[in-house]
């Protein structure tokens, strides 16, 4: 099947200004300022089919965000390709918009002072939607996401989570093919989160929407992505599905034990290389334990692990390639 | 085009959600106009006229430059703001041109402020003083048709400033001194017939004249015929100048929002 969105060897640095400590330092910046380089993004591809629901995480400054803005047509690469849907986002971003949907979840879309309804009106003007098309639209949306009993209401008087579900909704209003959501459970309690989660489920599964979905709850992943794609640092350090990262950690396992004296020990070992009782085996042989707990490597942990630098991933592709 | 109507309306709306502000609205326009006619009624004292200019066409004057500049008053810190929040990205996501956008919502917010600021205000200021009848019918319209032009004049030279705040970190001094400025040369501080000859005459070559003076003189019946055409081209010809340097320096300042990163 043809590839929906093209990412090749894409690269965008930021030219940060340095500010040095001191008095002096800062009265030389007024004449002679410099400049540090950052590499938001440093040499990402990658591919997506349509139909696609893909989870892009990474540690804070990672590069999630500017790669989506690159995607959405908001920044210019500095190196590389990008082709969306048949268009180059950033040189012909007026014809490109109209077939995507962009929620950042930090920043609203909306008319703060005009009920919800008013800002999806403005939608169907902006986006040229048929009359039919969208009430249809907005019927099945404000069903999905529960929004009868707000949609008439002030966009200041809403909670977080009712004004991140207007906006979603805002944004998809024109059936969009494409659709990024930057962090759209940010801040969200848990049911708030579910809804969000099974509709971006639904759109995709009956539309086929194309979506990109950046978050750090790996909640959302798990229950929403197909395909898992990490950056760090600028680079994509691992692409592929959320299973098969579980599977390769499977064999790193982590025991708590709590000593006779009541300490607490954690240790963690890989199962491929020393085999579970020869470890066991020694651990009840040089210490005096209590009671022992295997720890499920959940996905959190494991994220938090990579993040971390305790699992190098490199090891991982290479093994799979 | 119809998006754009709905913008200016969807503003128009908006600024009815606030009670507090519509009635103070009339206080606040009511109360600048009345303090500058007390002022000038006094300085008149029993003269009829000063300079072959009357009472009447001063009021006039006021009631006119200083209830537009009231209802032409809009946020100038919106793009700043965007820019600060980074929610000026939001914008580059529609399929509409931003310029046309910002000049929608502020057309709506000046039409809502004429309705419901400037026409009460007028109302309590007949009350109080007698102000100059229209010249003419035709004249009238001219000067609707004036005011429109002054207003693309003055939200243009707000624009540019504006779009300074792509390189700039606050622009607010800037729009402050830009605000002087317009007030004192547009003639709504004091009016243009009084300023001294060598000023007046490098006033009538910036677009300040254009803004508020030009609709009074027509209203008053002051311009006439070719005069009058000729007062209308000039505004046609700053829009036209204006427009460039606004585009020019947005156009500036998108390329480098997105090539640097926002």
């Amino acid at each position: 099947m043809e590839n929906m969105i093209e990412v090749r060897d894409v690269k965008k640095y930021y030219k940060i200004a340095k500010r040095e400590k001191g008095m002096a330092a800062a009265a030389g910046n007024l004449f002679n300022r410099k400049y540090e380089t950052k590499r938001a993004v440093d040499d990402i591809s990658f591919s997506i089919k349509k139909g696609e629901i893909v989870g892009f995480i990474g540690p804070n400054g990672a590069g999630k965000s500017t790669t989506v803005k690159i995607l959405s047509g908001i920044l210019y690469p500095d190196a590389g390709e990008v082709k969306v849907g048949g268009f180059i986002p950033y040189k012909q971003r007026k014809q490109y918009v109209k077939n995507i949907g962009v929620v950042f979840g930090q920043k609203s879309q909306l008319n703060w002072d005009l009920p919800l309804i008013e800002s999806f009106e403005l939608m169907k003007f902006i986006y040229k939607i048929p009359q039919k098309k969208y009430e249809e639209n907005l019927r099945l949306f404000s069903k999905l996401l529960d929004m009868e009993e707000f949609i008439n209401q002030p966009v200041r008087q809403l909670s977080l989570g009712q004004r991140m579900r207007g906006d979603i909704v805002a944004s998809l209003l024109h059936s969009p093919e494409i659709v990024f959501l930057d962090e759209p459970t940010i801040g969200l309690d848990v049911v708030a989160k579910e809804r969000i989660r099974e509709f971006v489920r639904y759109m995709n599964e009956t539309e086929r929407t194309t979506i990109i979905f950046t978050t750090h709850d790996m909640q959302d992943i798990e229950k929403v992505c197909d395909r898992l794609i990490i950056i760090d640092k600028g680079k994509k350090i691992y692409d592929g599905s959320i299973e098969e990262i579980k599977n390769r950690y499977a064999n790193i396992k982590t025991i708590e034990l709590l000593l006779e004296d009541g300490r607490k020990e954690t240790k963690t070992f890989d199962v491929s290389k020393t085999p579970m009782s020869v470890v066991m085996e020694s651990l009840f042989s040089e210490k005096n334990i209590k009671d022992i707990t295997l720890c499920e490597s959940e996905i959190d942990s494991i994220i938090r692990d990579i993040y971390e630098g305790r699992v190098i991933l490199d090891d991982l592709e290479a093994e799979r390639n | 085009m119809r998006a754009y109507l709905e913008f200016a309306i969807k503003k128009f709306q908006d600024k009815m959600a606030y009670r507090l502000d519509f009635f103070m609205g009339i206080v606040n326009t009511a109360i600048t106009i009345l303090v500058y006619l007390c002022i000038y009624r006094a300085l008149y004292g029993n003269a009829a006229d000063v300079d072959g200019i009357s009472y009447s066409m001063v009021a006039t004057n006021f009631v006119i430059t200083l209830g537009l500049s009231n209802a032409f008053h809009y946020n100038e810190m919106f793009l700043q703001d965007k820019i600060r929040d980074g929610s000026i990205t939001n914008e580059f996501l529609k399929p509409v041109s931003f310029i046309l956008r910002l000049l929608s919502e502020n057309i709506g917010e000046g039409a809502f402020k004429i309705i419901f600021h400037f026409l009460p205000a007028l109302g309590i200021t007949i009350l109080y003083t007698k102000l100059c009848p229209p010249e003419s019918v035709l004249g009238l319209f001219a000067m609707f048709l004036s005011v429109v032009l002054g207003y693309l004049i003055l939200w243009l030279i707000s624009f540019i400033i504006q779009t300074w705040s792509f390189w700039l970190f606050s622009v607010w001094g800037i729009i402050t001194i830009k605000n002087v400025f317009v007030s004192i040369l547009s003639g709504s501080l004091l009016p243009l017939w009084f300023m001294p000859e060598a000023l007046r005459g490098i006033i009538s070559v910036t677009p300040f004249e254009s803004i508020y003076f030009t609709p009074v003189r027509i209203y008053l019946g002051e311009l006439e015929g070719m005069e009058l055409l000729w007062a209308l081209a000039v505004q046609i010809m700053w829009i036209a100048v204006l427009g460039l340097i606004a585009n020019a320096f947005w156009k500036k300042g998108v390329k480098k929002l997105v090539v640097q990163g926002g």
